[in-house]
């Protein structure tokens, strides 16, 4: 089995998760801390970086 | 209907959060994490280099049952620390808020209110948890060999147990404190002293909630549910039912002290 073809839905997973992590960005009007900065921790740190955002990244009450 | 009103208000609230989406994607990447990466040592030492030339790299020969076991560890760890970080704010948040307020002073019983919430969490852990853990079954067959769908459910079904154990605790901590970060806190010490107690009793306790997953492997290894799984199946079941009743009572008597 080639070892692409079996990472890539990993790949993609994590791509995923980046993509949602950034529209919730979009969509959020206030977050703690500034916003490109979030962007730049969902974009840079693999898959713990959107996880870090949506625990802690967005205003919720 | 109050209690279905209650149960579809979280759940709508969790479908805006994004949660719906980014728990069940989460858990995929946990479960299959560390079988995938088992499974292709060899090949990512070989591509990062510094290996000296000649040099004979072979991983552990593992089994399929051994290897989904590898899913459920990391679940153990980071997707614990997802489910208590999801439902960190799930009363904590609302009594800071005040919507819990707002909510309570109809004629909603505070029983109602909780359990309503903690189904809805359930669903959402239950939903993300099969998810991973299918796509991790299917890597496992692909890279390590069959493990039979009866295995799967057995050790599926079990972990579970301990997952809700894992959502009713910080349930409980959402009803004695307020802030969410404490709640977060509050449940990881507990469960790390919880299983710090198992290693060390763990010959005395076998029915401890903590050794579920040491069962489990029993269970794959032997083809057998042995009696000490049933057992610690069953108390941690029992242990989050009182739990869950606590909480209600906790969160009367806050209620009315406010």
């Amino acid at each position: 089995m080639d070892v692409i073809m079996m990472l890539a839905p990993l790949i993609i997973i994590q791509f995923l998760l980046m993509i949602v992590a950034i529209i919730a960005l979009l969509k959020t009007e206030q977050t703690n801390g500034p916003k490109p900065m979030w962007a730049a921790i969902i974009i840079l740190i693999g898959f713990i970086g959107p996880i870090l955002f949506f625990i802690v990244g967005r205003r919720q009450y | 209907m109050q209690w279905i009103t209650i149960f579809k208000k979280e759940l709508v609230e969790d479908w805006r959060n994004f949660k719906w989406v980014w728990v069940p994607l989460v858990f995929i990447i946990i479960c299959i994490m560390d079988p995938l990466s088992t499974y292709y040592l060899p090949q990512i030492l070989d591509a990062v280099g510094g290996v000296p030339e000649g040099t004979v790299i072979e991983g552990p020969e593992l089994g399929p049952t051994e290897a989904i076991m590898f899913s459920l560890t990391e679940i153990s760890m980071l997707g614990v620390l997802v489910i208590v970080a999801i439902s960190m704010a799930v009363i904590a948040g609302e009594r800071k808020s005040g919507v819990a307020e707002l909510v309570l002073v109809k004629p909603v019983s505070y029983f109602t209110y909780i359990s309503a919430k903690w189904a809805a969490k359930l669903l959402l852990v239950f939903t993300a948890y099969l998810i991973g853990m299918l796509t991790s079954w299917y890597y496992v067959s692909l890279l390590f060999g069959d493990l039979s769908a009866s295995q799967f459910i057995g050790l599926f079904l079990f972990y579970f147990i301990w997952l809700i154990f894992v959502v009713t605790l910080t349930f409980l901590y959402n009803t004695v404190v307020k802030i969410p970060g404490l709640v977060l806190t509050l449940s990881i010490i507990t469960i790390m002293a919880m299983s710090a107690i198992n290693q060390i009793f763990s010959f005395r306790m076998p029915w401890f909630p903590n050794s579920i997953s040491e069962h489990i492997t029993t269970m794959l290894a032997e083809g057998a549910i042995p009696n000490e799984l049933w057992g610690a199946a069953g108390i941690t079941l029992g242990l989050s039912v009182i739990l869950l009743v606590a909480s209600n009572f906790i969160l009367k008597t806050k209620e009315m002290a406010d």
